[in-house]
């Protein structure tokens, strides 16, 4: 008898539990406001330990290599997200960027013999100045129009990709892109691989900290909040807006260059719109204004792509749908809505020990 | 020399394309005037125009006449659906949300059509005669022709709907003034739902009348769009006559830049142009109602 | 002089916004822009302050022809607003508001903020404290780490002068600072207006709350319809036949 009724508790708690968590899914979010990273706290160690500790728990070789995809996507995101979550401007054209980066390294390694540490370097420098060209016109603009222009802007570069056979290799790419190689030393397992991408974006994680607890973060909030406002104090503007974009696209340039060491081939259907697409969804689904929020979200979409890839031809129109409802169901960010289901299960809980406790 | 002689040949094409242009760009405009969003899967509205009918008239038997006004149909209801199923969960999202959101629907819309109906290109008929027939030098297929009626066949139309019909009229209060519609009784996503069929039977329309000439597949739909959209924006945007306007002058600018530059460069043309517009003249040719001119 | 427009004109699509306006503004004093909705008096704010270029006219600031800078170089020369519509930052927390106000006074480039070197910690610390001196002057210290989204009304207006405030500008345009505030609000805002005066600031705000400025102000000038109707001190300004009939006429 005693049995029967803690089994039926049991369902019902299931029940009220699942309806309280789809229920937390449409209800607004209660002033939970993202804090303001002012300093390096605990927290981040413990990231940053995680990610070194990670593969050497885990020591299957698939999950080095989607890991090692992730934190390139991770390295897209996170420079997307000074320009889109910080500053509150649009971008289509990340994978240009990252293109270009790609190819930039995968030229001068197999054509000129550059090591790959410089071609590295070059990479970002080169993608950097084709978002100050690109940048100085085009982000004049805003919305609808810059997020157009943008996209614009990586269709003529896929395009000239495609047709420019001497330089880039058209439409087949280039091959035999040396793996990444530093004093000697070769990244050619995925294991390597990974601590290194990883490492790079630990550094560029710091950088972009240091960029947002400093003046320069809150010029970026600034302009997406009021450029009015911003330019009342003092803000330039457009020139602010054109750095983010460097940046960012600068962030591109080197994940690219880790790319192409990485995948040894590059070629123009990576770098594609869909591409730009998905880093824009891992900076929305991180959250923005948030650093750590659009990692999360490159090694969440990362896995969900891979897991997809078992459906083959289903595979993109399931992408299509999950992508609309990620964006209806969670606009602020997968983080947001975690916490306040959270608080909501913790306290339905705790009521229901509470009556528990009363009623013996 | 030899290019001064196709030229002509490669502006009656560039018309043809222009009308299409036109066509989609007039899709994004009724949207737009709705609802200030711009919809990114407009494209595929076209292609599944084109795609409906194809597999109406093949794997089914239907008379052509028929299978095209299904397609049309369904391909309205689609865009009542994509409304209901995203638009207006999202009404009250951000402008990035949107955009993405609209990005995923074109994406599904398309991959889900290489499910449905095949990764091949397929054509359709054409409505009358198959032969061209010849203007001095240059030979213009009858179907071009239809499509250039057709274009202008949906100008009027839309232009009775908004200035002569009631509906049409409760439409552009909605857009012009959102507040003072609503207080007047029009329900704005009413409005915007009637807008997104609107669109869907405009974007079929042009898919069917011009699939005929050229092949349809998959993938069509996004770059048709975003070239709509360009046609839009360089005609001046959120004006009808804009789009009519940048249509054409994008389909001929663009056919033409072949006999001068290497054809793979051809869909370039088109981005060139935008990021051009957008850079010396973001109102666009006729100026455009939208657009804020101080702060440009 | 210290603000000086000079034969100011500014029209929009026809529509003659500014019709060769002239006034001047001593350094040190409280002056009062007034006159009925659509008068111009935030047109003429957006032209000292760059958001807008005059078709013609000019206007010195310091000495020096301002007309057609933009908006942060008229900023950094000295110059700071608050808005009509409140124009705060809302994804930022409220010392964050002030500390951005500070953005120009706190010398740091990209690289050097990316790498946090030493001498930026530093110059973080000392102006996080007088970011929180000011905010303690507009009593707004308690909610320093609140978001500035999540404060009142009454309270984002006091954030947004003291941001104004908080790059020591040496002339201040505030665009009905005490628009929605309530009686004891406003008069608050009046006491702190004062006291800013009395440090040296010069004021130049555009206001419809017909006491305060009519307590603080030591100069007013009324425009209707793109003209200048009158200039001079309070009283003889409200007494003039011509403000009156503006104001009746248009009310």
């Amino acid at each position: 008898m005693v049995d029967q009724v803690h089994k039926e508790f049991r369902k019902r708690d299931l029940l009220y539990s699942g309806a309280l968590w789809l229920l937390s899914l449409i209800i607004p979010d209660p002033q939970l406001h993202y804090r303001r990273e002012y300093q390096f706290r605990k927290r981040d160690l413990i990231y940053f330990l995680t990610i070194i500790a990670l593969p050497m728990i885990w020591s299957d070789p698939h999950f080095h290599h989607i890991m090692v995809l992730a934190g390139i996507h991770a390295i897209l995101a996170l420079g997307l997200t000074l320009f889109l979550g910080y500053a509150g401007q649009i971008s289509l054209g990340q994978a240009a960027f990252f293109g270009i980066g790609a190819y930039t390294t995968a030229i001068l390694t197999t054509r000129y013999g550059v090591p790959s540490f410089f071609a590295f370097w070059a990479s970002a420098l080169t993608a950097s100045f084709f978002a100050y060209f690109i940048g100085r016109p085009i982000l004049k603009l805003k919305g609808y129009f810059l997020a157009l222009a943008t996209l614009g802007f990586g269709e003529i570069f896929l395009v000239i990709v495609r047709e420019s056979r001497g330089l880039t290799g058209g439409v087949i790419g280039i091959f035999d892109i040396p793996y990444f190689s530093l004093a000697g030393f070769i990244f050619d397992t995925y294991l390597k691989q990974y601590y290194l991408i990883w490492g790079v974006l630990m550094g560029l994680v710091l950088f972009s900290k240091n960029l947002i607890r400093s003046k320069m973060g809150r010029a970026f909030l600034a302009v997406a909040a009021s450029e009015d406002g911003a330019s009342a104090v003092g803000i330039d503007v457009s020139r602010i807006k054109i750095r983010v974009f460097v940046i960012g696209a600068s962030f591109a340039g080197l994940a690219g260059s880790l790319f192409a060491s990485v995948m040894s081939t590059a070629n123009p259907e990576t770098f594609s719109l869909n591409l730009s697409v998905l880093i824009v969804m891992m900076v929305i689904l991180g959250g923005m204004g948030n650093l750590y929020g659009p990692i999360a979200g490159a090694i969440f979409l990362t896995y969900l792509i891979d897991g997809l890839s078992r459906y083959q031809e289903y595979s993109l129109p399931i992408y299509g749908v999950i992508l609309i409802l990620l964006l209806i169901f969670f606009p602020d960010g997968i983080g947001t809505r975690l916490r306040v289901r959270l608080i909501y299960l913790i306290s339905y809980w705790g009521r229901k020990r509470r009556r528990e406790k009363v009623e013996p | 020399m030899d290019t001064w002689n196709i030229l002509p040949q490669l502006l009656t094409s560039g018309i043809t394309f222009g009308a299409i242009y036109a066509l989609v760009g007039l899709g994004f405009v009724t949207i737009a005037r709705a609802s200030q969003i711009i919809n990114f899967a407009q494209g595929e509205f076209v292609m599944l125009g084109g795609m409906i009918t194809f597999f109406f008239l093949n794997k089914i038997h239907l008379p052509y006449p028929l299978a095209a006004l299904l397609a049309v149909l369904i391909v309205v209801i689609i865009g009542f659906l994509l409304h209901l199923l995203v638009i207006y969960p999202l009404r009250k999202a951000s402008l990035p949300i949107l955009l993405m959101a609209t990005l995923g629907a074109s994406l599904f819309l398309s991959s889900a059509s290489a499910l449905f109906f095949g990764a091949l290109p397929k054509a359709l008929p054409p409505f009358s005669a198959r032969t061209p027939f010849e203007i001095g030098n240059i030979s213009v297929s009858p179907q071009s022709l239809w499509v250039l009626a057709a274009a202008f066949l949906t100008l009027f139309s839309l232009y009775l709907l908004s200035h002569r019909t009631l509906l049409g009229k409760a439409m552009e209060a909605s857009s012009t003034d959102p507040l003072g519609a609503d207080l007047s009784g029009i329900s704005r996503n009413l409005m915007i739902f009637l807008a997104f069929g609107v669109s869907a039977g405009i974007g079929s329309v042009a898919g069917i009348f011009i699939t005929p000439i050229f092949y349809v597949s998959y993938y069509s739909g996004t770059l048709i769009g975003l070239k709509g959209f360009i046609a839009a924006v360089l005609g001046g945007w959120g004006k009808h006559s804009g789009a009519i306007l940048g249509g054409f002058a994008l389909g001929v600018v663009e056919s033409l830049s072949v006999a001068f530059i290497p054809s793979g460069y051809k869909d370039g043309v088109a981005f060139a142009i935008l990021l051009l517009i957008l850079y010396f003249r973001p109102k666009g040719i006729l100026g455009s109602p939208f657009i804020d001119s101080r702060r440009w | 002089m210290f603000l000086s427009v000079e034969e100011i004109v500014k029209h929009y699509d026809g529509v003659m916004a500014l019709n060769r306006i002239s006034l001047q503004v001593r350094r040190g004093t409280v002056k009062g822009l007034m006159g009925p909705n659509g008068a111009g008096k935030s047109t003429l704010f957006h032209l000292i302050s760059g958001m807008e270029r005059p078709d013609s006219g000019r206007i010195f600031f310091k000495e020096r022809d301002i007309a057609g800078l933009q908006t942060h170089e008229i900023s950094r020369l000295g110059v700071g607003r608050t808005f009509q519509t409140l124009q705060i930052f809302g994804n930022m927390t409220v010392v964050e508001n002030v500390l951005t106000g500070m953005h120009t006074r706190i010398r740091g480039g990209f690289l050097s903020s990316g790498l946090y070197l030493p001498r930026i910690k530093k110059r973080e610390e000392i102006a996080m404290k007088e970011a929180k001196d000011i905010l303690e002057l507009f009593g707004l210290f308690g909610r320093w780490k609140w978001f500035a989204s999540q404060l009142s009304y009454g309270e984002q207006r006091r954030l947004e002068i003291a941001r104004g405030l908080a790059a020591k500008p040496d002339l201040l345009l505030l665009d009905e600072p005490a628009a929605g505030l309530t009686y004891p609000e406003a008069k608050q805002l009046a006491q702190t207006l004062s006291r800013l005066k009395e440090a040296g600031l010069t004021l130049f705000l555009i206001e419809h709350h017909m006491g305060m400025v009519m307590e603080i102000a030591d100069e007013v000038a009324a425009l209707n319809n793109g003209e200048l109707l009158a200039e001079g001190p309070p009283d003889v300004v409200k007494k003039d036949p011509s403000v009156i009939e503006a104001y009746m006429v248009r009310k």
